[in-house]
Order: structure tokens, then sequence, then C-alpha cells
């Protein structure tokens, strides 16, 4: 059961953050793009552990798309969103340019905001709800087709960009453009996969 | 776990992809001004 969760909490929105990665990588083109991926998830992934450790939790409140509430007090709060973003930031300042570590950092962030839009009020702006102040979430879960709509937008847009971005670049090494075809088509298959069977779960 | 597991495959298989593109360094994208 736990684990059914965890893979229903983590699935959501994934489609959408990982076109927002794609969008960035056509802007930012030195930073790597399973880096930028890795941002756009990172709150998630801190969450996984401490979802099957129960010190955040999901709850059902209806079986279709984005039918949960996300108790993530700690990663999802706006305190912890700073905090696990300036702490990936720092990481990848050690091998990598400092420009590169400030859009990594600010991609992470990125995943609050997204989630801002789909989430019900659920995100807090304290770790553990400190203060009991008010919590943030525009609810777009409860409109299922439009929250899909916006995850498609991004999914296609994202690799629609990376794909120009990456032809780009390619033409200018006088290279073909068969791996940043191949790459842009992953990013679309992936993401309308994981769109898909979110949707229809 | 499935589902993590295909994720994290994902995202090592496009970076490695991603990687093997002629993209610029950061030194490059800021002497051409991007930045």
């Amino acid at each position: 059961m736990a684990i059914c969760k965890t893979t229903r909490g983590g699935r959501q929105m994934v489609a959408g953050h990982f076109g927002f990665a794609a969008i960035i990588k056509s802007r930012e083109k030195s930073a790597p793009l399973w880096a930028l991926m890795l941002a756009t998830v990172w709150l998630d992934v801190v969450f996984v552990p401490l979802l099957l450790t129960h010190r955040e939790s999901v709850q059902p409140i209806h079986t279709g798309y984005g039918g949960l509430i996300i108790h993530a007090d700690y990663t999802h709060s706006i305190a912890g969103m700073l905090a696990l973003s300036a702490v990936l930031g720092a990481i990848f300042l050690r091998k990598h340019d400092r420009r590169v570590a400030i859009v990594i950092a600010l991609v992470s962030a990125s995943h609050w905001v997204l989630d801002l839009v789909v989430h019900r009020p659920d995100m807090p702006v304290l770790p553990g709800n400190l203060g009991n102040l008010t919590r943030f979430g525009f609810g777009l879960w409860n409109h299922p087709q439009a929250a899909a709509c916006v995850e498609l937008l991004l999914v296609i847009a994202g690799a629609a960009m990376y794909w120009r971005s990456a032809m780009e670049v390619s033409a200018k090494a006088g290279r073909n453009g068969r791996l940043a075809s191949l790459a842009a088509a992953m990013i679309a298959v992936f993401g309308l996969l994981v769109l898909f069977l979110d949707y229809t779960s | 776990m499935g589902f993590i597991a295909g994720v994290f495959l994902f995202v090592v298989v496009v970076g490695l992809v991603d990687r093997r593109l002629p993209w610029p360094s950061a030194k490059q994208q800021e002497e051409a001004g991007k930045w």
C-alpha cells in the first residue's frame, strides 16, 4: 500500500516537470539535461524516503488523475523548497559553472511553483507547518482536464524547444540531427506515456 | 517502485544521448553573449 501510494504520489506532474526541464535546456544550453531533470523533481526525490518513513504522506481523495492531497510538509514547504534548492545548487557548484549551479537551484525551486498551480492548498510556508500558517495550492487538480492540458503543453513545448535548440547546435557543429531528434523524441514519448498512465490511473 | 526505476532509467538514457550532442560549454555560451 505504501509502495503503491509512493508510486502514485511520485508520478504526479512528472511529465510536466520534465517538459519544463527540456524548455530550460533549450535556453541554458550548457546545463546538462539529466541535471535539469533531476532538479525539477528534486523535492519529490527527497519526498520519497520521507514518505516511506511516514514523515510525509499522501491522502487519496479519489482514484483518478490528481486525486491526492499531499502532506509533504517538509519538502514542499516554502522554507523546505528554498533549503533543498540551495543544497542542490551547492552540490552542482562543486563541479559546474556558477551560472549552471544557480540555474539548477532555480529549476529545483520551479518544482514548487508548478506544484502550486495544481496542488490543492496543502503546501505550507514553514517545515512541518510550523505556526499553522496558510497553506498554498491553486487546486487545478480539481479540474483534471485543465491540469492535464497544462502538463501536455509543457511536454510538447519542452520536446519541441529542445529539438529546435539541439538541431541548431548540431547544424553549427556540422553534424546531422539524428541524436537531436532521438533525444527530443524520447522526451516527447516518455512525457506523453507518463501523462497517459497518470490520467487513466 | 517500478515507476521510480523507470523514471531513473529514462533520465540516465536521455541524459547520455543529450551528452553526445555538441552543446556549448558555459564559457562558450558566456562569450557568445547569450547570458
